[in-house]
């Protein structure tokens, strides 16, 4: 092969598929400099920024072009530059849904008030540059994607924590979450090295083959050990964007300290995100086409397995308990995402369990995540939203601001409590489906235990969702706020109706929805 | 094995980068000063690249099959990169932290708990 | 039952009691009665069985072993005494300790850790001794710390906001210290080997430094149990690099593999070097027969013929020296000798029962006791040693007694004094002596300080100048304190019969007297010095009593308020005067007394003195003191230095001829010297105790806190027990679904006590649960594996 050969190749392959699986992140990339020269070319125009974002985000949806991909128009999952990244529909899928959240938050920004003008350039490049980490996070086929992309999707998160309040609370929750994720992407590198200096790879697949070959010859036991450690810290790392027990300690701190904006893009886009790289390490590790070899990953399926579901079950469990007696309804939202990420676990942890037996089970539990993902958004944006719309009135975030609520906007009342009843999983709305979708996929991979949790969490959540509506429906207005008055026939109103009727409709009508997310997991494990 | 005798190979590298990396952890977690702990990070950061221009190296270890080549080197500058830019937001941070507690003292970040 | 097997059971079971009471009163102090007054009663009933037991042992082993009949040692005292030898080298076969272990601890190679026993009439006369005072003093805590029944207000200590500090009391914590060091005590006497002896060193320690900072609020007291504590340990640290010579060389930590090796049969128990400590020291000579000999069995051969050689040639001497000197390094800790004497005073910050329990008949003279046991270690040079460490101590803590005020510190430093004179007798080949006096010691100044406490209860002050004209008052408490201060002055009749004390004091002086004879330098100089001592000690003593309770009341308002203690406080004062006059005396027509009862356990080899053989000095045998010339010689001269005392102290002080204040005046420098206690406090203050203060501090806090812990948990424990009983209770009548939702929402909030707000504490759960999971998953690993294969 000559030098000639080698760049004609890489540039046949870097212009056909390549970028053609790529465009939508180009697009993005196209918005934050073009967002950053209209701040240069332009800086009277106000409105620009959330323009050209809304724009980028249309045309990056547009180019994903999910209602064709989704419906049967991509058949095989390619992995493009050179193997770093796999184009698949569940990347499409998962990429596609933050590029819709997206849309509704520049939305939600814009009926919020928040950025104010001054800041809404850097506040949205930041937003993009956090978006196309968790593209690369959700397409990575390589160590050094998963480890690029966790970090780009953070470090922006760690200033936008800080950014839009200059007090006291902000700055503090800026440096708790960039110790804190600084430090585990640290020990989760460190994993990293540890794993591909054992297994002579950086390429996930010919890593999974590494570990395949190890057992197969079993000559590895000298290596287990760094196998394990190495996993662990890379599980650390995602522990982290996951907010999983015990490596959650951030997340009530940040939501808290941040703007309720930013509490709820971290707490929908990260977790998305972060789900779809752990979705996608699970099937690295878990599955291989050759059947001989797959008997050889049994032990690290039932490791992942053990792993994800214990995760899972304390997660969920510890979220769901720490949200009792929260007064702030950030840090109660803060807890239930917490406690949502624990629930989001579990069908990957039955995915996991799955893969060795049943393929069609496990992408079906693959599916429900992604469901539970896509409802996630919208019920959590929806929740964030009426945080921050009660507080540019009210001027508080307390539970107690909520108070009497349903006398003053009614319409918002009504669109908070659909949300959290949503939360617990109450039918007939969508939370209820994704929840329902879930736990059969868990039951069917025979984690019982792990169901049982799930049920029983369920019930405990009740309790801190009720005590929300209660406030809102049967509490009397402050009289030393200034009152709540939030009509539906608003931008903020609208938005609210946004996030909820969808949850209504799945509630009712989701196999619309769940076949693209069933479309979505088709490609896994092939 | 005596590491002190034996010429230098790949376990001579990892136990630097292990001595590396604990320094680091310690130094995040006892250090009350926010640069500290930013350099702490270097600390570990450092430590994991350490690992992997170690692994990057043939000559290094006896197996070569498992050398990570460029892959390695690769992996290494971009962890240089990101190193510097999550070096340079997390001061940013810590000076906004300085303007509205005029310390940068991390304990002094007790507002947000419970 | 024969005695080898009954006198471990009842030594056991009366050692174990107190235990067994301190573990009670952990587990269930401030329940047991009202305010926890039943701690007293379980811990005064455990000690009083104890001294049952203690006496049915001791008459047990005088049944067995009967003391050679009265007519014979009146034969020897009247006549020469040089057929006495009888009843003081008495046949080595019959009075054989009995020795053994009950428990193994654990093995170390050739090392065993043992829990074990060396039982001779010494153990047995120190465990009667030290259960009767404890027992007095556990009925007399009754009423001395009766207060700590209630809420306390400590008038020394001051809030922040200026109010006196109130407290709950802490009855049941001081019979819990008591019961522990009881027990610790006891443990330390009973030891049958010098690791055991070790470890029950360290706790009466600890016990001693607990009851000092009885009062922990008080700074100074807290300061004083620090001093306390880490004087102790510079003593300690001696006494283990004796421990570990003996054991390194010898091999054994038993008192009798010790001594037999020390003092082999075959040399007719002369001290010689042991073979282990010979070889040590010519490890090179060794290794060179080892490197040219053919075979192992001929080098060995080799070794033991040259052996003889080396030891002749001085190898090893050194290092018995330093075995004995390090063991001797403790015991000056311990029993407060100079120069590590500060801490004694000091301890009398504790409760005053403590003062006389601990700090003056039963700790403090652990030292002497173990001087006494590990005797047949010493060679002539380190006996010299302890000789004039002991008049060094008797002597300045005599002079410092006598400018004293406050009345605690006057006993404390007749007590350091005293301690002197044991470690002096000791020093000097007075074995029984020395021995004799820690008994009698024990009752007097027991007595003297639970007098001074009842003092201090009635008067509220320590300040001897506040006080004067008690005897109307308190006319009990005086008496008796005039029975303690007559026996420490060895107050008696001149070659016939006296006060316990001063039987025990003439036979040291007689010793004293004896070595002077064989010794000119030294014997001089110890003699003199520890006559005077006699002189002074009765000065500082009859000026105690006379300021207390002699004259005019000097302040009306504390004159006043004196009332005589309770019952429970004299009646232990009554027995322990009986006790302090009795102490010395033969049972009538016999020879049992308490002096040849532990004549009986003299080691065997230094019944003919020791290191007769040596240019160093020659401790003469003891029954040489005995003998008419010198006993006679001796008592007057004890009894005219005492009485020269008693004399200077009633012109001052009695009668009032003499002004006080004018002599203070005219040796201003001298008073003011002894005022300061000699500068020790201030040199090992630049010296030591600066930097250590640091570390002390630090200590402190972690066993305030430390025992807390413990008896919180433990308190923590039972309310968790009646807690989920309550919860079972309430699961039946509240119902389930109710229950369920309160105690998850009380879980949350719990919880919530997890997120701190310190990212630090963040970044340390990172690092802790990273470990943690590694740990638990490479166990599941290596389990899974394990299944797989």
């Amino acid at each position: 092969m000559t030098f000639h050969s080698l760049i004609e190749n890489a540039l046949t392959d870097t212009l056909g598929p390549t970028l053609a699986g790529f465009r939508p992140e180009l697009a993005l990339c196209a918005t934050i400099v073009v967002l950053l020269l209209s701040r240069m070319l332009m800086p009277r125009w106000k409105e620009g920024p959330f323009w050209i974002t809304a724009a980028g985000a249309v045309a990056a949806l547009w180019l994903a072009a999910p209602w064709s991909q989704l419906s049967g128009g991509m058949k095989t999952a390619e992995s493009i530059f050179t193997g770093m990244l796999l184009h698949d529909t569940f990347s499409v899928y998962l990429r596609c849904l933050l590029f819709f959240f997206l849309l509704l938050f520049v939305l939600f920004t814009r009926s919020s008030g928040i950025p104010r003008d001054t800041h809404a350039t850097e506040f949205f490049v930041l937003i993009l540059g956090a978006i196309l980490g968790m593209c690369l996070m959700v397409s990575a086929n390589h160590i050094l994607i998963v480890f690029l992309g966790i970090e780009m999707a953070s470090v922006p998160s760690y200033v936008l924590a800080g950014m839009l309040r200059h007090e006291r609370r902000g700055a503090e929750a800026a440096l708790k979450y960039a110790i804190y994720g600084a430090g585990t992407a640290g020990i989760m590198l460190y994993g990293i090295s540890l794993l591909a200096g054992a297994l002579g790879s950086v390429h996930l697949p010919t890593m999974a083959a590494a570990v395949v070959d190890m057992f197969a010859h079993d000559q590895a036991s000298s290596r287990y050990l760094v196998l394990i450690l190495g996993g662990l810290m890379l599980m650390i790392g995602l522990g982290f964007k996951l907010s999983a027990v015990p490596f959650h300690f951030w997340a009530p701190d940040v939501f808290e300290g941040a703007t309720a904006e930013v509490a709820g893009f971290l707490s929908i886009a990260s977790k998305a995100a972060a789900l779809g790289l752990l979705v996608r390490l699970v099937v690295v590790f878990g599955y291989t086409p050759n059947a001989d070899d797959m008997v050889h990953l049994e032990p690290i399926r039932q490791y992942m397995t053990l792993m994800i579901a214990a995760a899972a079950a304390v997660t969920c469990t510890f979220g769901n308990l720490a949200a009792y007696g929260q007064t702030n309804m950030k840090r109660l939202l803060a807890y239930s995402t917490i406690a949502h990420a624990g629930y989001l676990m579990m069908p990957v942890a039955a995915l996991s369990a799955l893969i060795g037996t049943d393929l069609t089970a496990a992408r079906a539990a693959a599916g429900s995540m992604l469901f539970y993902v896509a409802v996630y958004m919208f019920m959590n944006l929806g929740a964030f939203a009426v945080v921050a719309y009660v507080r540019n009135r009210s001027g508080s975030e307390e539970i107690d601001a909520l108070s009497g609520l349903i006398r003053t906007s009614t319409g918002l009342a009504v669109c908070l409590a659909v949300v959290l009843f949503s939360l617990v999983g109450l039918p007939p709305l969508a939370g209820f489906a994704a929840k329902f979708a879930a736990f059969a996929s868990v039951y069917q991979a025979g984690l019982v235990l792990l169901l049982v949790v799930g049920l029983a969490n369920t019930v405990l959540s009740l309790f801190y969702y009720l005590r929300v509506v209660k406030v809102m429906m049967l509490g009397e207005p402050s009289r030393y706020r200034p009152a709540v008055i939030i009509p539906l026939a608003s931008s903020a109103g609208m938005v609210c109706l946004l996030c909820t009727v969808p949850l209504l409709v799945w509630g009712v009508w989701w196999n619309g929805l769940y076949t693209w997310a069933d479309a979505a997991a088709s490609l896994l494990c092939k | 094995m005596n590491l002190l005798f034996e010429p230098v190979g790949l376990a001579h590298y990892l136990v630097v980068g292990a001595i590396l990396f604990v320094t680091g952890v310690v130094c995040m977690a006892t250090k009350r000063n926010a640069v500290g702990i930013l350099m702490g990070i270097e600390l570990v950061l450092n430590g994991a690249n350490m690992n992997f221009i170690a692994f990057a190296t043939p000559g290094l270890r006896a197996d070569e099959g498992l050398s990570l080549g460029l892959d390695g080197h690769m992996v290494a500058l971009f962890v240089i990169v990101l190193a510097a830019a999550e070096a340079a937001v997390g001061l940013a941070i810590v000076l906004s932290f300085y303007y509205n507690h005029l310390t940068v003292d991390v304990d002094e970040a007790e507002e947000l708990k419970g | 039952m024969d005695l080898t097997t009954a006198l471990p059971v009842l030594l056991a079971t009366a050692w174990l009691l107190p235990l067994g009471s301190f573990a009670l009163i952990v587990l269930f102090g401030p329940w047991m009665g009202r305010r926890g007054v039943g701690a007293g009663y379980l811990a005064t009933g455990a000690i009083v069985v104890s001294f049952v037991l203690s006496l049915i042992a001791l008459l047990g082993w005088l049944s067995h072993h009967p003391i050679a009949d009265a007519g014979h040692h009146a034969a020897e005292t009247v006549e020469h005494g040089h057929e006495a030898a009888a009843s003081h080298a008495a046949p080595a076969e019959a009075l054989k300790p009995v020795a053994g272990d009950w428990y193994a601890l654990g093995r170390f190679g050739s090392l065993a850790i043992t829990i074990g026993y060396y039982i001779d009439s010494l153990t047995l006369v120190m465990f009667t001794m030290v259960t009767l005072v404890a027992s007095c003093i556990h009925f007399y805590s009754f009423g001395y710390m009766h207060e700590e029944l209630g809420i306390v207000t400590d008038p020394l200590v001051r809030k922040a906001n200026g109010r006196l500090l109130k407290r709950k009391g802490r009855f049941h914590r001081f019979y819990q210290y008591l019961s522990l060091f009881c027990f610790s005590m006891l443990g330390l006497v009973i030891s049958g080997n010098v690791a055991m002896v070790f470890i029950f060193w360290e706790l009466v320690g600890i016990c001693s430094y607990l009851l000092i900072g009885f009062y922990i609020e008080r700074k100074s007291a807290s300061n004083a149990a620090n001093k306390a504590f880490i004087v102790n340990r510079v003593g300690d640290f001696g006494m283990l690099i004796g421990l570990m010579v003996l054991w390194s060389t010898l091999g054994t930590f038993s008192f009798g593999g010790i001594f037999e090796q020390v003092r082999p049969a075959d040399a007719g128990h002369e001290l010689i070097v042991p073979d282990g400590m010979v070889h040590a020291a010519a490890a090179d000579e060794i290794e060179q027969i080892t490197l040219t000999a053919a075979t192992p069995e001929e080098a060995n051969q080799a070794i033991e013929t040259a052996t003889p050689g080396w030891r002749n040639a001085g190898y090893g001497q050194w290092l018995l020296i330093i075995a004995g000197l390090g063991i001797f390094c403790g015991c000056v800790g311990k029993s407060a000798q100079f120069p590590l004497h500060v801490w004694l005073p000091d301890a009398m910050e504790g409760p005053t029962p403590v003062s006389a329990l601990i700090h003056a008949a039963t700790m403090v003279a652990a030292g002497v006791y173990l001087v006494g046991r590990f005797y047949p270690v010493f060679t002539p040079e380190v006996l010299l040693v302890i000789a004039y460490v002991g008049c060094i101590t008797l002597f300045m803590a005599a002079t410092i007694a006598i400018t004293a005020t406050d009345i605690k510190r006057v006993l404390a430093y007749s007590t350091v004094s005293q301690l002197g004179y044991m470690m002096l007798s000791l020093g000097v080949g007075g074995w029984l002596a020395g021995l004799f006096h820690l008994i009698t010691h024990a009752f007097f100044k027991s007595l003297l300080f639970l007098g001074s406490g009842s003092v201090i209860h009635a008067c509220h002050t320590n300040e001897m100048p506040e006080m004067g004209g008690l005897r109307k008052k308190m006319p009990w408490t005086a008496y008796t304190m005039l029975t303690g201060c007559l026996a420490i002055s060895g107050a008696g009749i001149p070659l016939l019969w006296g006060l316990s004390g001063f039987h025990s004091k003439d036979s040291i002086l007689a010793q004293l007297f004896s070595f002077r004879i064989q010794n000119s330098v030294h014997g001089n100089i110890l003699f003199w010095a520890a006559a005077g001592g006699a002189a002074i000690t009765a000065c500082y003593m009859f000026r105690l009593w006379y300021l207390t309770f002699a004259g005019k009341p000097r302040n009306e308002h504390v004159a006043q308020h004196a009332h005589e203690s309770p019952a429970a406080m004299v009646a232990p004062l009554v027995i322990l005067a009986v006790m302090a006059a009795i102490a010395g005396w033969k049972v009538p027509f016999t020879n049992v007394g308490v002096d040849t009862l532990i004549g009986q356990s003299r080691p065997v080899g230094t019944e003919l003195g020791v290191g007769a053989n040596t240019a160093v000095a020659v401790m003469p045998a003891e029954r040489l003191s005995h003998e008419k010339p010198i006993h006679n010689t001796v008592s007057w001269i004890a009894f005219f230095t005492a009485l020269a005392g008693f004399l200077v102290a009633t012109v001052f002080y009695g009668v009032r001829r003499l002004d006080p204040d004018d002599v203070r005046k005219t040796f201003g420098p001298v008073y003011t010297f002894l005022c300061r206690k000699w500068y020790f406090d201030e040199l090992y203050q630049l010296i030591f105790i600066r930097p250590v203060m640091v570390i002390s501090r630090a200590v402190a806090a972690i066993d305030k806190h430390g025992l807390d812990w413990l008896a919180d948990n433990s308190a923590r424990f039972v309310k968790w027990i009646s807690r989920l009983d309550e919860w079972i209770d309430r699961l039946l009548v509240d119902g389930l679904v109710n229950q369920i939702a309160r105690q998850t929402h009380r879980l949350g909030l719990a919880l919530r006590a997890v997120q701190t707000g310190n990212i630090r504490q963040y970044v340390m759960a990172i690092a802790f649960c990273t470990v943690t999971l590694f740990v638990v998953i490479t166990l599941y690993w290596s389990y899974i594996m394990a299944a797989g294969s």
